[in-house]
């Protein structure tokens, strides 16, 4: 019998299905963590911070704050004496002993408003000791730096991280692949060029907020912003030493995370502080000056790049050292190092790598994870690298690209192979689109054009065991409820896990719901909403969770009809036969079962499909060389490139035109991942040409957004092209992997690169200001004054 | 501190407060009448996502007092919508995929809606002009502007 | 800016006087703890960052005159002190005539800032960068102001005494601006050099007006101010000296340029350097004279 149904939806998969929590934003309705209703009880918390960027706490008195009325309680470090941290455990909730940065909470206030809270912070005395201050990472890794950890060989540490112990180096990951030294001699030409990247901020346009409420059984229950509930269940659980159990992470919407909301921040200082209130919620929104320094920041990087290639442009060597700005505390920063090591080629194959990445203290801001994860810092270089070596051996930097860019089976900086990839693909649609070779006139005689390209490879960075779980549920009509651990931060994680949830069941996706807000209570277990890894692992998840109910459904079906699973199938929310032809909706059944012949009794019952991943592929890398059979699970790459006009009586850059080319895989739902695309090159321009935190004595001078620009409308090039590769993931759901962060990762140097094509100026290091740019023009004798 | 007896307009329904001198609107509207679809971003003035009309032009919600709205009529994202509709900006930006965290789009939509009151047939640059003072980190802008553009092209009045 | 200003505005009270009288009579009886509210745009600001401390903030938006804007052909313009940067910018007579302050109170920030924000108190704050203050000064703006003695006027050159400071005295109110009825056939040009494309302070702001004036040896009268180059925004008199007395050409606007860079005395901060802005100033003087020029000419 042939295959008579036909889906009369096609499948959601590869659609642009529209968001499911659209209607919720635009009127209004949806609910962020600041606007959850707690009552008359709830108490506001503000933070005592140290103005120091090194100093030894000498004494904390809180005793005039305390006989303020309306305070409730005030927490210092003294209570709270459990290390926390994702990767390596080096802070404090509260700092005891020294604080590290300005910034760094010495105590906390619970007070019944906001501006009660303010003043008694203000009634606090801290006294300190300053201490010597470090303010470069370089110096940093010296010798003649002192010491931010004296501890930190005793700090527990996951063991793919290696801290120096007696320095302020709290990771250093290497690599030796091949024999670097040897080769240089072989090289035609080399480039070596050293670059600053300066410590950026994520500019969520939701700021930090958590509140935290603990009830008489001493179980907390936090809500807040978070990308990561589980994590923060994890790690503050696990400093405060309770069971996991006893801690529930509620997560409403997110009004934009790009890293800065993951792993704990704040979120540890709220729980601290409402230990002493017991009964009441306690609520620490941050202002938003507060966020640009006090939550995380992504990390400053001096950069060292040389390179060689042969009389081809075949590259032959890479010598790299990074240095990161790993600012007060590293416990997530330090993975930010490796994921650069094990990146530290670029997309390319090169046969011979050195790379030393190390991560150093700083009295600086708390870096963390922020979109992209290390690669747009060292791509900022690398890619610019690239370009001068190409120039130089008198090659199209195109076509040199084209040459050394990784392929499918190309030999990995790790020693592995490349999976397939579309990486060539993304390069010749990036170029196609920009016209590449074709000379666009300037628009007026003070401008000059240029264009440039650059290319980009990232893994999500995580754990090797990082998992993924979800749920379905079916409802007595046919819908269907999905638990997902994995969080909304406008990048689309609900629609399109409603989406594979209904292309793998067999439903309409518009039956299908998601179980929000995120609840530790009721959501299953998601290790965090990072790393692009999501539409990957938690699809995973989904697709097996919806395949176990699919399974558990005809089963039941196939039992009642005397026939066999393999000729049924789901359609539309309707189980058909191949063979026979019969059907049956879900309805009632995925809830009742059927009944058996002559009144005989039932079978079936509610179902509830549940679903796992979790890598196991992922080895070790060997701690000298940085070489192991599997890095990562998978890369995605892809390519950038933009036209820009530089006026050259004001150094003021304008981008024309930007194209960009990623391998997705399958693109779930096409729309948000061109919107995905978009929005990364904006921040990548924004972050090119406008930000930098200005950093003096280790005080920010710059924290809002008076000084602090970022893109707006105005700032938006009048074309932006997107193009979605699709060369499929092996083990990914329809052969999707994650795009989220990459589209942020080549901006920087394919605006440099177009700098240079357009005047002939190589830059140092973003931002690329109209100042910077104007007396770098200056300064070279390209314009006169 | 002074305490003021205020009555306003909000979203078409008469509503009486007592408020002291020192809370912004954005505050009265979160707290007082817990609408809290208006988002405190920054409290400076600069990023927009507290835009609300009052007496029908867009003001940054946080930059305003209460007591100065005494009297006044105030329009947040929760008074767009019909009983059984969006209105044409809230349909067009999602139609054009302009929405990812929502955060800044309460701000946007009433930038827009103004907007388009004054401004009925606008170019690119007029919109990127209004909007300029709604920081979004998500979008890039790009589908937004072409929600807009949209929802101008729709000539029925908003 | 503070790294820690207040989360929320600090407390004040809020008053609404009935009268000038009584605005001015309280303000002189709380002497530096009370000020006038206007837009309030820049007062929040600097209340919730700890840089002004007043208990008193004192509404004046509603009393008489304040939103009015008139015009006529004898006495000129007047614009009230309440009047949002908005208004001006879509106000015809002021669009056709002052173009060049229609085009400054339109740089300003935000559309949703423009809503609240006041000419009036752009000038009052009397911040270097203030945008169109360069506009009302070249426009020979003149400021009503009134005070526990009554009312007086006081020409906008003489105002300006430093960053943030001015010569109102307490309990004095500006109530409106004036200017005179602009030289036949005046073009303007403002250009506000931010960071942004928009939206933002200026790191350096240029502003020029011209018009034929044919007693003059090179036919014309051209002026120029500079923002945020000075302790306070700049009128460069040699500047209108060499254009009133030499036949304008390229040259001379370049030379004119030259005399503006050696005016202005900029300083280093987060959002730009010294050596930059001297060098912004030379480049987009010659910049905005052209456009003023060109435009007298007949060539935009």
């Amino acid at each position: 019998m042939e295959k008579k149904a036909e889906r009369m939806d096609p499948s959601p998969i590869g659609e642009n299905k529209p968001r499911i929590d659209a209607r919720e934003k635009v009127t209004g309705a949806a609910i962020f963590a600041d606007d959850i209703q707690f009552g008359n009880g709830l108490l506001h918390a503000r933070i005592k911070r140290s103005p120091h960027p090194h100093a030894k706490i000498i004494r904390i008195d809180v005793s005039r704050a305390l006989e303020l009325p309306g305070v409730k309680a005030i927490v210092t470090g003294e209570d709270f004496p459990g290390y926390i941290g994702l990767y390596l455990q080096d802070r404090y909730i509260f700092c005891r002993e020294k604080v590290r940065y300005i910034g760094d909470p010495v105590a906390g206030v619970a007070a019944s408003t906001v501006e009660i809270a303010e003043q008694a912070v203000n009634l606090i005395n801290v006294e300190y000791e300053l201490l010597d201050p470090v303010l470069d990472p370089v110096y940093g890794a010296s010798s003649k730096a002192p010491l931010l950890h004296p501890d930190l060989g005793n700090y527990k540490v996951a063991n793919f991280i290696f801290p120096q112990a007696g320095t302020n180096i709290s990771n250093h990951f290497k690599i030796r692949k091949g024999n670097v030294a040897d080769v240089w001699e072989k090289c035609k030409v080399i480039v070596e060029h050293h670059y600053w990247v300066p410590q950026i901020q994520h500019v969520p346009i939701e700021p930090h907020v958590a509140i935290a409420r603990v009830d008489e059984n001493d179980e907390i229950t936090l809500w807040g912003s978070s990308q990561s509930p589980f994590a923060q269940r994890n790690l503050i659980a696990n400093s405060m030493g309770i069971s996991q159990s006893k801690m529930r992470v509620i997560a409403p919407y997110v009004g934009g995370g790009f890293g800065s909301k993951a792993g704990v921040s704040m979120e540890a200082l709220v729980v601290a502080i409402a230990t002493k209130v017991k009964g009441h919620p306690v609520k620490l929104l941050l202002t938003r000056e507060e966020e640009f320094y006090t939550a995380f920041v992504r990390q400053g990087l001096a950069s060292f790049f040389k390179m060689g290639c042969d009389s081809q442009g075949k590259l032959l060597a890479m010598e790299n050292k990074f240095y990161w700005d790993g600012g007060a505390y590293t416990e997530y920063g330090v993975n930010i190092t490796r994921a650069s090591g094990y990146s530290s080629s670029g997309p390319y194959e090169v046969p011979n790598v050195s790379t030393d990445s190390f991560c150093v203290y700083t009295n600086h801001p708390v870096t963390g994870p922020m979109r992209g994860f290390g690669m747009p810092e060292m791509h900022a270089g690398l890619e610019q690298c690239i370009d001068e070596l190409a120039i130089k051996i008198g090659m199209d930097v195109v076509q040199f690209r084209e040459i050394n860019c990784l392929k499918t089976g190309s030999t990995l900086v790790t020693g592995s192979k490349m999976h397939p990839t579309g990486l060539p693909i993304c390069l010749e649609k990036a170029a196609r689109g920009i016209e590449w070779g074709k000379k666009n006139p300037p628009s007026a005689p003070n401008k000059r054009r240029g264009k440039g390209i650059a290319l980009m490879w990232k893994a999500p960075a995580m754990p090797p065991n990082a998992g993924s779980s979800t749920w379905v549920e079916l409802a007595e009509d046919g819908t269907l409820t999905v638990g997902v651990g994995g969080q909304e931060l406008g990048q689309g994680t609900f629609t399109v896990a409603a989406q594979m949830a209904a292309a793998a069941l067999g439903v309409p996706y518009e039956w299908v719901r998601i179980a929000k807000p995120v609840d530790t209570r009721y959501s299953p277990y998601e290790w965090q909403t990072v790393a692009s890894r999501l539409t990957w692992s938690m699809g995973n998840a989904i697709v097996n969770a919806s395949r176990d109910a699919r399974r558990q459904i005809l089963e039941i079906v196939a039992d009642a009809w005397d026939e066999t699973m393999e000729d049924l199938d789901i359609v539309n929310g309707i189980v058909i036969s191949f063979k026979t032809e019969k059907e049956i909706p879900l309805k009632n059944l995925v809830i009742y079962g059927l009944p058996k012949k002559d009144d005989q009794g039932w079978r079936g019952g509610p179902i509830i499909g549940r679903g796992t991943f979790m890598p196991t592929y992922v080895t070790g890398l060997d701690p000298e060389t940085g070489q192991g059979q599997r890095a990562v699970v998978h890369y995605t790459t892809g390519a950038q490139a933009v036209e820009l006009e530089v006026d050259m009586e004001t150094g003021r850059i304008e981008i024309i035109k930007g194209v960009s080319a990623f391998d997705v895989g399958k693109a779930i739902n096409p729309r948000l991942v061109e919107s995905q695309m978009e929005g990364g090159f904006i921040q990548g321009v924004s972050s090119a040409l406008f930000e930098c935190l200005q950093l003096k004595d280790g005080m920010v001078q710059n924290p809002s957004f008076v000084d602090y620009r970022i893109a707006t409308s105005a700032d938006i090039p009048k074309e932006i092209k997107t193009y979605i590769v699709e060369v499929a993931q092996e083990d990914g759901p329809w052969g999707a992997r994650g795009v989220g962060e990459h589209s942020m990762v080549p901006s920087i140097p394919a605006i440099a690169n177009a700098i240079y094509d357009a005047v002939g100026i190589r830059m140092e290091g973003p931002p690329f200001t109209a100042e910077k740019v104007y007396l770098a023009m200056l300064d070279a004798g390209v314009i006169n004054e | 501190m002074s305490f003021h007896n205020i009555s306003v307009r909000i979203n078409g329904g008469l509503e009486q407060a007592v408020v002291p001198g020192n809370m912004t609107l954005m505050k009265m509207l979160r707290e007082i009448f817990a609408l809290t679809g208006t988002k405190n971003g920054c409290s400076a003035g600069e990023c927009g996502a507290c835009t609300v009309l009052l007496n029908g032009e867009p003001v940054n919600s946080c930059m305003v007092l209460a007591v100065e709205c005494d009297g006044g009529v105030i329009t947040t994202v929760e008074g767009l919508a019909g009983d059984k509709q969006l209105n044409i900006v809230q349909s067009s930006i999602i139609d054009e995929g302009g929405v990812q965290c929502g955060f800044c789009t309460p701000g946007i939509l009433l930038s827009a809606k103004a907007l388009l009151d004054r401004n009925p047939d606008p170019t690119e640059d007029e919109i990127k002009e209004a909007i300029v003072g709604n920081l979004c980190r998500c979008t890039g802008y790009v589908r937004i502007i072409e929600g807009v553009r949209k929802a101008a092209r729709q000539s029925v009045p908003v | 800016m503070s790294i820690n200003p207040h989360p929320t505005l600090p407390e004040f009270d809020y008053l609404k006087p009935n009268t000038l009288e009584e605005a001015s009579r309280f303000l002189v009886e709380h002497p530096g703890q009370s000020r006038p509210l206007s837009g309030g745009t820049d007062i929040f600001v600097r209340l919730r960052d700890g840089a002004i401390k007043d208990k008193f903030l004192v509404d004046i938006k509603h009393l008489d005159g304040m939103n009015e804007i008139h015009f006529d052909a004898t006495n000129g313009l007047v614009i009230g002190a309440a009047v949002n940067m908005n208004r001006i910018n879509s106000f015809p007579i002021i669009r056709e005539k002052y173009g060049i302050l229609a085009e400054a109170a339109n740089s300003c920030a935000s559309y949703q800032l423009r809503t609240r924000a006041t000419l009036i108190g752009n000038i009052c704050n009397a911040s270097p960068a203030g945008d169109t203050i360069g506009a009302c000064l070249l426009l020979d703006g003149i400021l009503n102001i009134h005070g526990i003695q009554g009312f007086r006027q006081e020409p906008l050159e003489s105002f300006f005494q430093g960053p943030g400071k001015t010569t109102l005295k307490t309990g004095e109110i500006v109530t409106s601006i004036q200017f005179p009825n602009p030289a036949e056939g005046l073009q303007g040009k403002y250009i506000k050099h931010g960071r942004n494309n928009m939206s933002d302070l200026s790191i350096v702001g240029v502003s020029v007006v011209g018009a034929p004036e044919v007693k003059n040896p090179s036919g014309f009268r051209m002026r120029l101010a500079l923002a945020s180059v000075a302790p306070t925004p700049l009128v460069v008199h040699k500047v209108e000296e060499l254009l009133t007395g030499k036949k304008i050409t390229a040259e001379v606007i370049r030379e004119a340029a030259e005399i503006a860079q050696n005016a202005c005395t900029p300083i280093s901060d987060v959002r730009g350097s010294a050596r930059y802005r001297r060098l912004m100033v030379k480049n987009l003087s010659i910049r905005a004279m052209s456009i003023v020029w060109d435009g007298l000419n007949g060539k935009i």
